[in-house]
């Protein structure tokens, strides 16, 4: 018991610490979405909606390949979801636990045959139920940005104390607090994950988890698995301690295997001690049938998951077919530089919003349905919140199935998100003829030039298209209130699935590059003040 | 006998001009009694070349000539007593390296710091809110590893709103209020440490310019009037007490990011008017391949015009050296 605690911890503890790592280490960036790629459901349905397959989702083939020999010590010992469920049990669990129907526990199957529908669409719903995936997102997304809230607050207590005691006191910036799009979404669906607790204990993971369904299914009978001795004198505290309901009612020699996370309670409560674990393959009397799911059912909610798919892509939003006429796209939508083509970049991506934890500036944020259903809580970059670092690959390196590439540095700039466009109507130099120019103070790749205009006294920006990588730093601090007067639209965004993005790039003529010593405009001003000074 | 008492009285006059916050005021009555113990009524004997030249431009390497230019404004003792809390405001807002000229030299603003900690400054806050990514400006420019060895100096960026307080400018034109860095408020001594550099929307970006650095609401000042709302600043609440503008490098063209064509000028201009320092830098230094007169900078045109200090540089006194 103990054993599987400390065990338990210490998974959550690296699941935490990854996405710690994720926001903070900088230097070495490599395996931070482990656990995301340990979660089945995430990679069987990746691999089929997105026809992919990739060295890197191994680790859940190991996870599933861990089923046959010791059943569900995936959802006992390391689901990071599980150990929060647990611990929710025990701070808001009823302590009398109920078995419910057993019929329920089929509906995980049914959720994951309708994932399995869905995907043969090319259709990725598994940020419906996968666990991983919303665990990621409720501590990334939710927790991780309150966290920061508190320790901010934190420190403005501190800062007057430590400017009493020190002399020379240090100087707290605070932290950027992350602020996210639909985290009230998350919250919901957590409060009612939690609030499951009344109704049994690790509810989720009896009846809805879908990556509990496909190790289920690999272990129907695992080689270490519970005995239960002839010394079994049928009192059912183990009945009803079973925290999965994977005993049977009234038979608790019986164990529904596929139900089992080898948590062991029933062995420390067995009055008798005629409960043990251990690989021996003495028969079983149970017959299965009742717990697995049946087989039409099974079928129609695969259907079901395909017919979903299948109106979705009847919908208006729909990227079916060839990119080209009549797609439509939301205008504004920019996606994570390094992002593969939208209609796979939608089939691949699970909505961990690792990339969104992992970005430095809080750029990337989860969306609503601006790009449809099947764009549900994908990440976009909001310059006006944040903008995109030309030397960062936070989001490509933390992307656990590719949807966004993992570039090479020399790639990295090349990675165009869109270009910048000027609102001449709303801009202080072109409409009020005032002194600003902090676009291009602040443009990191010479992408604004300056031109003088006549009748206005003051030197107008304009966009260099083939320069601009849409990193959005000028929308980021253009002054102009709201709505920018120079925005990012998706406009020549450098979406490709695989190949050198700087050769696709230089073929289409871009020009992109960062500031450098070599890299002047012009140097002598003949005609009139140079930019910024008055005539005499 | 009588001659050293008598300087004894003028440089009591002179530290007192230069500890008073309100500058204008005093600097008047010292200009008063200057004027008067020049012409020979109050103190016969006292000879006018002795007191503390308006401007000190030294050239020679940033260093040297940084120490013999202190040396000439009477030391930083003059300016830092013992105790006193200084913020040093350079330029470190662009992750560049220091040859692109958009920083300040780091060996300026450590030799700077250095001098404030021998004169006895209890604490020495060297930052700016920059504009690209903090910790990389705080590394690319060299002012944080040029000045780790020393105790009691603090280099840190101002990106956070929680470092700033809302602070009124008194008598303000444009900008009535803004937030100011908190640290800037309270400290006993503000030295501008500016790199002399252009500016595409107001000509250059000199001591007064870079004041916005510890600013938090810049949109503002953009969106209203940028040089009226630099003088509102500057007017008061973040007079410095000692400019310093490193010329040591001039970017020429293309500021204030850069890249644009760097100067090698090798000169340090020292202050104890912003006003006057930016003035003769703007003088100083060719811009896009033209000379040019400081009132052609509409924020330094401003700032003399409502008497924060004097852009007639051909009238003050200008000590000269090469190191």
């Amino acid at each position: 018991m103990y054993f599987r605690r400390t065990i338990q911890f210490i998974s959550l503890f690296i699941f935490l610490a990854l996405l710690v790592g994720a926001i903070y280490f900088t230097t070495y960036r490599l395996g931070f979405d482990l656990f995301l790629r340990l979660d089945p459901t995430v990679i069987i349905v990746t691999i089929i909606s997105g026809r992919s397959f990739h060295f890197s989702f191994l680790p859940a083939i190991i996870a599933i390949l861990l089923a046959p020999l010791f059943g569900r010590v995936f959802c006992g010992y390391i689901c990071p979801m599980g150990t929060t469920i647990n611990i929710c049990d025990k701070l808001f669990g009823i302590s009398k636990n109920k078995p419910l129907i057993g019929k329920l526990h089929r509906i995980k199957y049914y959720l994951l045959s309708f994932l399995i529908g869905a995907s043969i669409l090319g259709v990725s719903l598994v940020f419906l139920a996968s666990p991983i995936p919303l665990i990621t997102r409720f501590y990334g997304l939710l927790v991780n940005p309150l966290i920061s809230l508190f320790s901010h607050m934190g420190l403005r207590v501190i800062q007057p104390l430590s400017d009493l005691l020190f002399t020379n006191a240090p100087v707290f910036e605070g932290f950027l607090t992350p602020r996210f799009a639909t985290q009230f979404f998350i919250l919901l669906f957590f409060i009612g994950v939690f609030a499951s607790s009344r109704l049994s204990r690790r509810f989720w993971c009896r009846y809805i988890c879908p990556s509990g369904a496909i190790i289920g299914l690999f272990s129907k009978k695992p080689l270490y698995k519970r005995h239960v001795s002839k010394e079994c004198i049928n009192c059912g505290k183990c009945v009803s301690s079973c925290p999965m309901n994977a005993i049977r009612q009234d038979v608790p020699d019986d164990t529904f295997y596929q139900e089992c996370i080898i948590c062991r309670k029933c062995e420390q409560v067995c009055p008798v001690n005629a409960v043990s674990f251990s690989s021996s393959s003495t028969e079983n009397k149970m017959k299965n049938q009742e717990i697995l799911p049946v087989r039409r059912e099974f079928l129609f909610a695969g259907l079901a998951g395909f017919g979903t798919a299948s109106v979705n892509m009847t919908g208006l939003k729909s990227l079916y077919g060839k990119a080209g006429v009549g797609i439509v796209e939301p205008p504004n939508l920019l996606r994570p530089p390094g992002a593969v083509t939208e209609k796979n970049f939608l089939s691949l991506c699970v909505r961990c919003g690792e990339c969104m934890v992992a970005c430095p500036t809080n750029a990337l944020q989860p969306i609503w349905i601006e790009s449809g259903f099947s764009g549900l809580f994908s990440p976009s970059l909001v310059p006006r919140r944040g903008a995109c670092n030309p030397d960062c690959n936070n989001c490509g390196s933390v992307c656990p199935t590719h949807a966004i590439r993992n570039l090479p540095i020399t790639d990295r700039i090349w990675a165009k998100i869109g270009t910048a466009m000027i609102l001449r109507q709303k801009c202080l130099a072109w409409e009020q003829q005032k002194r600003c120019m902090v676009c291009d103070e602040v443009c990191p790749y010479k992408a604004i030039e300056f031109t003088k205009e006549e009748g206005n006294k003051v030197p107008v920006p304009n966009i260099l298209e083939e320069r601009c990588t849409g990193c959005g730093r000028c929308e980021y601090h253009c002054p102009v209130r709201n709505q920018a007067a120079i925005i990012v639209t998706p406009l020549g965004a450098l979406r490709i699935d695989k190949g050198s993005m700087k050769e696709q790039g230089e073929s289409q003529g871009l020009k992109i590059s960062i500031k450098h010593k070599e890299d002047m405009g012009s140097q002598v001003i003949e005609d009139g003040p140079p930019p910024g000074f008055d005539a005499l | 006998m009588t001659e050293k008492i008598e300087n004894k009285i003028i440089a009591r006059w002179l530290k007192k001009a230069l500890n008073r916050r309100d500058f204008l005021k005093a600097h008047l009555k010292g200009a008063l009694i200057l004027a008067a113990g020049s012409s020979g009524i109050l103190f016969p004997k006292m000879v006018f070349s002795e007191t503390v030249p308006d401007i000190v431009v030294a050239k020679g390497s940033p260093v040297e000539a940084l120490k013999a230019a202190m040396k000439l404004m009477g030391g930083m003792s003059n300016f830092v007593k013992p105790g006193n809390k200084v913020i040093i405001k350079p330029n470190m807002s662009f992750a560049n390296k220091p040859e692109m000229a958009t920083n300040t030299n780091p060996l300026i603003v450590k030799e700077l710091a250095i001098m404030c900690k021998e004169a006895g400054a209890s604490s020495i806050l060297i930052t700016d809110y920059t504009l690209q990514e903090p910790k990389s400006c705080l590394s690319n420019s060299g002012i944080q590893d040029a000045c780790k060895d020393i105790a009691g100096v603090t280099v840190a960026s101002a990106n956070s709103d929680a470092l700033f307080k809302e602070t009124e400018f008194p008598n303000a034109v444009t900008m009535k209020k803004n937030s100011v860095h908190k640290d800037a408020l309270n400290a006993d001594v503000l030295i501008a440490a500016p790199v002399a550099k252009c500016h595409m929307a107001t000509g250059v970006s000199l001591s007064m310019k870079g004041m916005m650095g510890l600013v938090w609401d810049r949109r503002s000042m953009h969106s209203t009037d940028l040089s009226s709302s630099i003088v509102d600043m500057c007017a008061k609440v973040l007079k410095a007490k000692l400019t310093i503008i490193d010329g040591s490098r001039v970017l020429s063209t293309n500021g204030p990011g850069g890249p644009g064509k760097v100067l090698e000028e090798n000169t340090i201009i020292v202050s104890r008017d912003m006003v006057a320092a930016d003035s003769y830098a703007v003088s100083a230094f060719e811009w896009y391949g033209q000379k040019l007169a400081p009132k052609q900078v509409e924020h330094i045109r401003l700032a003399s015009e409502r008497g924060l200090g004097r852009m007639d540089i051909e009238n003050m006194t200008i000590k000269k050296l090469v190191i």
